[in-house]
């Protein structure tokens, strides 16, 4: 975002200012992922990998549920049939804090050293990346951590940089692999990219410049709505509607973590609903007080971002930042909640607003950039010993106010192995290909063998073939309802104590060790395949095995998903063909 | 003498940060699977005795 000077590049510069960097963001990254560094996979609520996940139509394109995790699940289904799931969770994990970290610090527009780091720090380093590893959304974590190169390249765009408008698709497409993280990433690019054009000017040399300048904006957005096509186009064709349950709204709205309530709570980047994804210090009673000297911070150094950034940047950052801010806190506004509640329902796809607090990611980033310009104007005024203090302690806040994010969490991300016999089960299943229900319905498991951290149903990413499992989310004692009406079909049988054999479904899985009830003659007329510790396989013997339709509307959604491929693709030739730069 | 009493504060409050910081972050690096298991079977009762949901029954999503 600065102009840079005469000697980047060198080795000589590269040590001086860019190797700290990586230093701390390695630092770090080894702090918060410690425990990743153990063999297995680290299995926490939303977070499942699986040692290779079938590339199958339900993953790709869900026919009976909302897209929540597209085209998420169908790039894992493609990257594991190379490369081992446990490398793929440790690569995307890892990526996401460092990146997060050597991201923040290079977009800070200042020459010092120090005030970089801190920004490094304190963005690798917030309640909002504590609280999403927590609840396992790592697809949210990779967003996060692409946001300031996305807005280091769409502000070079803006510039006319040259090859800006590839390095925005490539930060673009991993924030890309789930809808919210392609909406803010669509969101900065609309905000960011744009500049006015001045009318009545003459056709001079910088205006046939601006012309292609404007030709590349066009492309950028329009990359940016190709990234998002194909979970848009798996929301038009599922079957499972647009609209959802409105009592997710209350259920899934930010949650004060102290006695300063929700809106502080979000002031510092947390606020995520779910208490069990919150680490404890955040509940401590000074928290608000460090969340002030943050904002303090950051409200001395918006001028200086002011003055080093081009005319008007600095608006559209605050508009992005405070955009993401009130979706967060709309749920806990008043009337924001009515609001709400009235979109879920009748606005198709407005759902992905109920847990708002994940849209926080924006606000986070200029919070982190502001600070650090603000601990600048803060030790240009002290002398120089007394900065280099202000500057540590500065650096240790983030660390001091949330110390049970390292180590993953104090422990909770740890990798634990998969029984054997899942492997088992999968090559039965393999061998005969068609729908299974995993028993009893429930969408989250707390198994002994996972130290009892609860986990979204490992069995639709680790079977072939489409797996049902309950999608009714229980927060508290609120059951917000699911959408697929397949599982609302299995639902009412079992609750008629019908054999679920008369649902047509072909394989029931049924898991051992887990609370959940199974009504009496659920299992009557399948035949037992397999019997284990955890897992016991029954198949229905009245269903012929079959290959799994695709259809018109899967294929559209494939069609989606190449394009986006191929958008990418062809933003990594033509960032090849050009001349190494500086990132 | 400001100077010197600004260097004291400032390095003071360096100084307990940093303390924090290595305080919190022994403690989570020397978390165990049994010291959460425990902590959560405290969180569990503690909820049953106030007739709340358990919020580390498996099937709830979470608590708020």
């Amino acid at each position: 975002m600065v102009d840079r000077p005469a000697d980047v590049g060198t080795p000589r510069r590269w040590a001086r200012d860019t190797l700290p960097l990586y230093a701390a963001a390695v630092t770090v990254t080894v702090l918060v992922l410690a425990p990743l560094a153990a063999p297995g996979y680290a299995l926490l609520y939303d977070m499942v990998f699986v040692p290779r996940q079938p590339l199958t139509w339900d993953l790709v394109a869900p026919a009976q549920s909302l897209p929540r995790a597209v085209p998420m699940d169908a790039l894992v289904s493609l990257v594991t049939q190379f490369v081992p799931g446990w490398l793929v969770q440790r690569s995307v994990l890892v990526g996401a804090v460092l990146l997060a970290a050597v991201g923040a610090g290079r977009l800070v527009p200042t020459d010092r050293r120090a005030v970089r780091l801190f920004a490094a720090v304190a963005y690798a380093w917030t309640p909002y990346l504590a609280e999403r590893l927590l609840i396992g959304q790592w697809g949210l974590l990779l967003a996060y951590a692409a946001l300031p190169w996305l807005v280091r390249a769409a502000l070079d765009l803006r510039a006319g940089r040259p090859g800006a408008l590839a390095r925005v698709v490539l930060a673009a497409a991993p924030a890309a692999i789930t809808p919210t993280g392609g909406l803010i990433a669509l969101g900065v690019v609309v905000l960011l990219v744009p500049q006015r054009r001045i009318p009545g000017r003459p056709l001079t040399r910088p205006v046939l410049l601006s012309a292609k300048r404007a030709r590349e904006m066009k492309y950028a957005v329009a990359g940016l709505t190709l990234l998002n096509a194909p979970w848009v186009v798996a929301a038009l064709v599922t079957g499972a509607g647009g609209s959802s349950d409105p009592a997710g709204v209350a259920a899934f709205a930010a949650r004060a973590e102290n006695w300063a309530g929700p809106l502080v709570a979000l002031a510092g980047t947390g606020g995520i609903w779910n208490a069990q994804a919150t680490p404890g210090s955040r509940g401590a009673p000074l928290v608000p007080l460090a969340t002030l000297v943050l904002l303090v911070l950051a409200g001395v150094g918006v001028g200086l971002l002011r003055r080093r950034l081009p005319a008007g940047t600095t608006l559209r950052l605050g508009v992005l930042a405070g955009a993401g801010y009130l979706l967060a806190a709309l749920g806990v506004l008043p009337g924001g909640d009515a609001v709400l509640r009235w979109a879920v329902v009748h606005l198709p796809g407005a759902g992905l607003l109920r847990d708002g607090q994940k849209f926080l990611a924006p606000y986070a980033l200029l919070l982190v950039v502001c600070a650090a310009l603000g601990a600048e104007r803060l030790v240009n005024r002290i002398d120089r010993e007394v900065a280099g203090v202000v500057l540590a302690g500065l650096l240790l806040l983030p660390v001091a106010v949330l110390p049970d994010l390292a180590f993953g969490g104090a422990g909770r991300v740890r990798p634990v192995s998969y029984p054997a016999e899942w492997r088992t089960v999968a090559g039965i299943i393999e061998e005969e290909p068609g729908e299974v229900l995993s028993l009893p319905l429930n969408a989250y498991r707390a198994y002994p063998w996972n130290s009892g951290r609860v986990v979204l149903d490992p069995a639709p990413r680790y079977l072939p073939g489409t797996v049902l499992t309950d999608d009714t989310l229980r927060v508290g004692d609120v059951a917000v309802a699911g959408e697929n009406p397949r599982v609302r079909e299995m639902r009412r049988a079992m609750a008629e104590d019908r054999p679920v054999w008369t649902t047509g479904v072909r394989w029931v899985l049924v898991q051992h060790q887990v609370s959940g009830d199974l009504p009496a003659g659920t299992l009557d007329g399948l035949a037992l395949i397999h019997q284990g510790p955890f897992l016991s396989l029954y198949r229905n013997p009245t269903i012929v095995p079959g290959p799994e339709a695709s259809g018109p509307a899967r294929l559209a959604v494939v069609v989606a998903l190449g394009v986006a491929l191929l958008v990418v693709m062809t933003a990594i030739f033509s960032a090849l063909h050009r001349r190494a730069t500086a990132w | 003498m400001r100077r010197a009493l600004t260097l004291v504060v400032s390095g003071l409050v360096a100084a307990l940060l940093g303390i924090l910081a290595l305080g919190g972050l022994s403690a989570a690096a020397t978390a165990t699977d049994e010291e959460a298991a425990t902590e959560a079977k405290n969180v569990s009762e503690a909820a049953k005795r106030n007739g709340k949901q358990d919020p580390y029954a498996p099937e709830v999503y979470g608590n708020r």
